[in-house]
């Protein structure tokens, strides 16, 4: 479904010197997989997830989605989006938009669902992620957990084959990571195709296909999850583990 | 529960009003001091007056007969020469022949009185007229401007840099002077249409950085979700930053405007006849200095408090997401 061939991004520093964000990335990520990437900050999981969805334009190498090249010059970066759903630290909903509306918007302007068909599939994946009551509400009054459940079902609104999450629990108070995860559980149950990066060992223990380690840039472990977490091979990782578990 | 302890607020209170009223009474003996007149009485009529329009009779005759219709009466005349009867339609009261009377050509036979708009409601109307006009091109050349400087094409950035600069750098009353003497002659503009083209240039540049800034303030992340949905840049500007720039913007945006009211006032000089004007003309005829200024100034504060009042109760209307 994702196939990653020899990413880079470098970042110009303010002294002049670059910054390897994504250093001589590879990897693939099948159908129904999920994929959870964890590493110390600033060790690039963000940056590396950002480039799958053109979000961060990379400077050299390949992403393939579902068989379309992202740098390919006739690629519609706008129709591969629309395939890729992708949820964020701090929510970024609309905040002008009642919750209905930031499900049905890009429904309407990007698949041209007519309105009754996107309030439909709203309304369903509002009832999906638990929060139907709150449709008519603007996001400002909802909990951070609820916020971030709105998140999910507004970029499943739009039926993406794979499903990115850029630490999706980190922005939230800790009696409210349940609700967002159990969501993920129960997606990743569903066989969605899935690449998140977090800080949640536990959701990565129990949901993960495989775990990918991270730090400068590139992925120094690549395991599934009860070979990572019980005997890490790379000394960088097991110092990780030590100071997060 | 111990009560709130607040100092009590009527001294203060007290002394403002006494400050105002010092004010007044400084007002007062200072116009005592210059001896001036005031003729407060001599207002009114610049708002609305009611018009004496003479009737005279077009031919020189004989009255035929006056025959009352309403409260006016219809003179019919027989000329002298002969000929059909020529018909003059006065108000009853203001009657100055009879019957059978012998009339002159020209000769006065009574009067017809209507209201009229009075200078200073004229001038309120074109101040009204010509900042709303303004303000539309000016929002629409703001709006396109931000935009640009915004862009990241540079020769569209650098075009919208240049022109706010310029703007913003120069008075607007010389502006207006080489929009009406330059631009005006050389495309051979209508100085109304050269005041309004300058003060929405005017107006365009400042509403530009007002924009800018709205459109700077959303968040990166609110424009990141957009086209994570798969919106296009120009459906991300519309759906999403844009909508939310305009109510955060609104509270500048309003004192933009209010200001363009007032400066409105600069466009008198290519002879337009907006509220300034008719105020300085008609203190040539009246002498009431004094009272016309202050009438003038009371008229632009009652045009910008409505608009305030207005954009802030729309303000609070796009607060309900908040």
């Amino acid at each position: 479904m994702i196939k990653v061939n020899r990413l880079f991004k470098i970042f110009e520093g303010r002294s002049g010197q670059a910054v390897r964000a994504v250093d001589d990335i590879s990897t693939q990520v099948a159908k129904g997989e999920v994929v959870v990437i964890i590493g110390p900050s600033g060790s690039g999981k963000s940056t590396f997830l950002r480039c799958l969805n053109g979000l961060e334009e990379f400077d050299d190498g390949q992403v393939i989605i579902d068989g379309i090249d992202l740098t390919a010059s006739k690629t519609n970066l706008n129709a591969i989006r629309r395939e890729v759903g992708m949820v964020f630290q701090h929510f970024n909903l609309f905040p002008h938009k009642t919750v209905l509306e930031n499900l049905t918007l890009a429904q309407q302007v990007v698949r041209k669902r007519k309105p009754a068909e996107a309030k439909d599939k709203a309304m369903k994946l509002l009832t999906k992620v638990g929060i139907a009551e709150k449709a008519q509400e603007y996001p400002s009054r909802l909990s951070g957990g609820q916020q971030q459940r709105v998140a999910i079902a507004r970029a499943l609104a739009m039926d993406p084959k794979v499903m990115l999450f850029d630490e999706p629990t980190s922005a939230l108070d800790p009696e409210m990571v349940g609700e967002v995860l159990d969501v993920m559980k129960q997606l990743a149950r569903e066989g969605m195709t899935m690449v998140v990066v977090t800080h949640e060992m536990g959701f990565a223990r129990e949901v993960a296909n495989r775990v990918l380690f991270m730090d400068f840039g590139r992925i120094l472990e690549d395991a599934p999850p009860a070979e990572f977490f019980t005997a890490p091979k790379e000394p960088r990782a097991q110092t990780f583990l030590k100071q997060v578990l | 529960m111990p009560a709130k302890r607040r100092s009590p607020q009527w001294p203060w209170q007290g002394l403002l009003v006494l400050i105002l009223a010092g004010l007044a009474a400084g007002l007062w003996f200072a116009t005592q001091r210059i001896h001036y007149e005031w003729h407060w009485a001599r207002v009114p009529q610049y708002f609305a007056y009611h018009d004496e329009a003479l009737q005279t009779a077009p031919v020189a005759g004989v009255v035929l007969a006056i025959s009352p219709s309403g409260a006016d009466s219809r003179i019919e005349i027989q000329p002298d020469g002969g000929g059909q009867p020529v018909t003059v339609t006065v108000e009853t009261d203001t009657l100055k022949v009879k019957t059978g009377d012998p009339v002159a050509e020209d000769a006065d036979l009574g009067m017809v009185r209507s209201w009229k708009i009075g200078p200073l409601t004229w001038g309120l109307w074109v101040t009204i007229w010509i900042s709303f006009i303004s303000g539309l091109i000016g929002m629409v050349i703001g709006l396109i401007t931000g935009l640009c400087r915004l862009s990241p094409n540079p020769t569209l950035r650098g075009l919208a840099i240049l022109y706010i600069e310029l703007i913003r750098g120069t008075p607007l009353l010389v502006q207006i002077f080489i929009f009406y003497f330059f631009i005006g002659t050389v495309l051979n503009l209508d100085r109304t249409v050269a005041g309004i083209g300058a003060l929405a240039l005017f107006v365009g540049a400042y509403v530009a950085e007002i924009i800018r800034a709205g459109i700077q303030s959303i968040p990166r992340g609110q424009s990141e979700a957009a086209r994570s949905l798969g919106m296009s840049a120009t459906e991300t500007m519309i759906y999403i930053v844009l909508p939310q720039a305009f109510k955060r913007v609104l509270p500048p945006l309003a004192g933009q405007f209010i200001s363009l009211i007032k400066d409105s006032s600069l466009v008198s000089v290519i002879a337009i006849t907006d509220l300034t004007k008719s105020g300085r003309e008609i203190i040539t005829s009246s002498f009431a200095t004094f009272e016309i200024w202050f009438t003038v100034a009371l008229l632009y504060l009652v045009v910008t408090s409505v608009l305030s009042q207005l954009l802030f109760w729309l303000e609070r209307r796009f607060a309900r997401s908040d």
